[in-house]
């Protein structure tokens, strides 16, 4: 009945009007504008520009943390912060130097376990939080650290050996995938020509959001992450699944976590129980939702907003490598840059007519 | 059953086409480089390398991880005020450094970038001894030549510049040992750098091995102070209220914090090695008569004038050691000179050792403290 009475009403908004759509994603545009802006200007400048090569390339840069931004998405909507996306990202990563190589059927399996072992790390956060009723906040900044005692158990120092084959396929196009695996003809089938080209950790991250996180927020589950970010007690006076929704939000963290280490494991061919690196992560991740529209109060916003988020976040990095500025001056043009990307987010402030609609 | 064995058989021919492609770049050859001085082999048996010779003047990028303490401020300025130097900046045409932060996806992105540009050499200091294989790849396809230096990578199919880390620890607890005297008992407290990092741990094994063989006895006490003053004072001053009194220190950086933390808990000097701030040489020089008997060892910020000058003779065609060992600036308190290898009137957040008499690298650290503003601009 609940499921009925949400999915209705939605629906016939959305035939509606375009212009409240835009309007209620004007930070994922936003953020949508300043990625054109930035990469636009990079390729322009770049000697290699639009080719690709630099777009494999920065496909394999951008995987990870926009995987770890997605996983920060779901608890902000809920109204929390995750702590422990970086950690939990840096033990899947561990793992994954252990289990990811040998032959065929091992690497599957050693795949489906550090995704599973994420997933499950995940849950574990979204217990301590719905069971031990314990802010999320504090409770991820404990399970963060537990995940990071384990990677470093896993890993006391950097190493492992991931599959080679895996590595390169992974981490080039579509084309030099189906080469190394011997697939469609050795990736030369004229079918095949026209995505060869495409960067397969391109495909992952598409695969990812449409499998996974949009079908996630279209269920019950999903809507009700929303309406606890929303307004908690008007939630649960409507008899939503709150519990539940909270432990989803949390387990689905972990696994797009999980699935930002196995790929840096991939990429980097190794485990690394990088303390400074995980904590990274987790404040890039944050950076990244909140480039990408979503409100730090919950109730708005996706995770394929924050990928965008992530993107913008590392193309403003990509033109340090382009224009000449001073090394020590990055950090401080980076941090201008971030600020008038979120400060764009709260230019509504000026349009509207009554100060209360600012509350929600 | 037959296609199914030809497909991966028909892969790895395939694979192992693109590997011999991709080795075919520095070739491995026989010794001895120019200039040995400088360019010293790490052992006996260093290998050599050689890339094809290359037509200068060239673009060269530095990749650097971590940002945001004095010594890598200081290596970025070096490295600018390097190239600028007579006889290099006729054979550079480009220098670009960036900071890609500790995260490894970064720093593997800004390399490939680099060798994607069209530059032909990278210097760096990785971020993670491991995980650079695909960029070491794409490097050697692209006669690009990388030049890992301070934490290096654990592999040998890169030229790498550095100096031993190990031995720095040697250094350090042959020290401790030589000033304490017949002393083989008691409490050293053991000040490590940042965790995870090839540097900290060769600096931590070499210790052992020489504290463990020589002495067994010694009970070892091992903080972490990530090399930076204020996380190793704070650090060593909890480990002072715990275990009340030690007999030396082995402070693998921030040490100007850990003789702080000593002094404001009252503790006695004790013999200590560490490394080369300015502070902590001045504190060696001022109390060394009260039983400060310091040594300093110096992981120069000069290192990366040497990567430099390295890959430019690589690409001049000369073949390079594949590990090239530059010496360790080490002084102790007999031999600290006011104005030579320390500086009372300047900050103490400088490292005094910067020059390489050998390399013809002879920056010195206060001249690249007093014009910072021009070169980083």
């Amino acid at each position: 009945m609940a499921d009925a009475a949400l999915s209705t009403a939605p629906r016939a908004a959305r035939g509606g009007s375009l212009a409240l759509r835009l309007r209620q994603n004007a930070g994922l545009l936003g953020a949508i504008g300043l990625f054109v802006l930035f990469y636009g200007v990079y390729n322009l400048y770049h000697p290699r520009g639009f080719s690709q090569q630099v777009l494999i390339q920065n496909a394999n840069e951008v995987f990870t943390i926009a995987l770890v931004a997605m996983a920060q998405t779901v608890p902000v909507i809920l109204g929390g912060l995750d702590l422990s996306v970086g950690a939990v990202m840096t033990l899947v990563n561990c793992l994954a130097s252990h289990l990811v190589t040998g032959s065929a059927g091992e690497i599957a399996l050693g795949i489906l376990a550090c995704l599973a072992a994420g997933t499950a790390f995940g849950f574990l956060n979204g217990c301590v939080v719905v069971f031990g009723r314990i802010q999320p906040i504090i409770a991820t900044l404990a399970t963060g650290a537990i995940a990071i005692g384990l990677a470093l158990f896993l890993r006391p120092k950097p190493g492992g050996k991931l599959d080679a084959d895996l590595s390169w396929a992974m981490t080039n196009s579509l084309g030099d995938f189906a080469e190394t695996y011997g697939l469609f003809d050795g990736g030369q089938a004229p079918w095949f020509q026209p995505i060869a080209g495409i960067p397969v950790p391109l495909v992952l991250l598409v695969l990812v959001a449409v499998c996974v996180w949009m079908p996630f927020r279209r269920t019950l589950t999903g809507r009700t992450v929303y309406a606890v970010g929303s307004a908690e007690g008007a939630a649960f006076m409507s008899g939503l699944p709150i519990a539940r929704a909270k432990l989803a939000a949390f387990t689905l963290a972990g696994f797009f976590a999980g699935v930002g280490g196995l790929f840096l494991a991939i990429q980097t061919s190794t485990g690394n129980a990088d303390i400074p690196q995980a904590g990274a992560y987790t404040l890039n991740s944050i950076a990244a939702v909140v480039i990408g529209g979503t409100s730090l109060l919950g109730g708005t916003g996706g995770a394929v907003a924050s990928v965008v988020g992530a993107l913008v976040l590392r193309a403003i990095s990509f033109n340090f490598r382009i224009f000449d500025i001073p090394p020590l001056m990055q950090p401080l043009v980076e941090g201008l840059v971030l600020l008038a990307a979120v400060s764009l987010g709260a230019l509504r402030a000026l349009r509207t007519r009554n100060r209360l609609e600012l509350f929600r | 059953m037959m296609r199914s064995l030809r497909l991966p058989a028909a892969v790895v021919a395939g694979l192992l086409l693109s590997t011999a492609a991709a080795v075919a770049a520095p070739k491995t050859v026989s010794g001895p480089g120019p200039d040995p001085q400088c360019f010293k082999p790490w052992k006996a048996d260093t290998k050599y390398m050689q890339w094809p010779k290359k037509d200068g003047p060239y673009r060269v990028a530095i990749v650097n991880g971590f940002v945001g303490n004095t010594w890598r401020i200081q290596m970025i300025q070096t490295a600018k005020a390097y190239a600028e130097q007579p006889g290099m900046k006729d054979r550079i045409k480009e220098l670009k450094v960036v900071s890609t932060g500790t995260d490894v996806a970064a720093q593997l992105g800004a390399m490939e970038d680099f060798i994607n540009q069209g530059y032909d050499a990278i210097v760096t200091i990785a971020v993670a001894p491991d995980g650079f294989d695909r960029v070491i790849r794409l490097a050697d396809r692209n006669n690009v030549v990388v030049v890992p230096f301070d934490n290096v990578l654990d592999t040998d199919k890169v030229m790498q510049v550095n100096e031993d880390q190990l031995e720095i620890g040697r250094i350090s607890a042959r020290h401790i040992l030589k000033e304490l005297g017949s002393k083989r008992e008691g409490k050293i407290l053991e000040v490590r750098g940042l965790p995870g990092n090839s540097v900290d741990r060769d600096r931590h094994l070499g210790f052992r091995e020489v504290m463990e063989k020589e002495a067994p006895k010694f009970q070892i006490i091992e903080i972490v102070g990530n090399w930076d003053d204020g996380t190793s004072q704070k650090a060593t001053a909890d480990a002072l209220a715990v275990h009340g009194r030690f007999d030396a220190v082995f402070t693998q950086g921030g040490s100007t914090g850990t003789v702080r933390a000593m002094m404001d808990a009252k503790h006695p000097f004790v013999p200590m090695a560490g490394e080369a701030e300015n502070g902590y040489r001045k504190l060696i020089a001022e109390h060394a008569k009260d039983g400060l008997k310091g040594l300093s060892y110096g992981q120069s910020a000069g290192l990366v004038a040497i990567s430099m000058k390295a890959a430019l003779s690589a690409l001049e065609g000369n073949p390079m050691p594949q590990l090239i060992s530059v010496p360790i600036p080490v002084e102790d308190y007999t031999t600290l000179k006011a104005g030579v290898n320390y500086w009372p009137d300047l900050t103490d957040n400088f490292f005094a050792a910067n020059a390489f008499p050998a390399c013809g690298v002879n920056i010195s650290a206060p001249e690249i403290m007093a014009k910072d503003a021009k070169n980083v601009q």
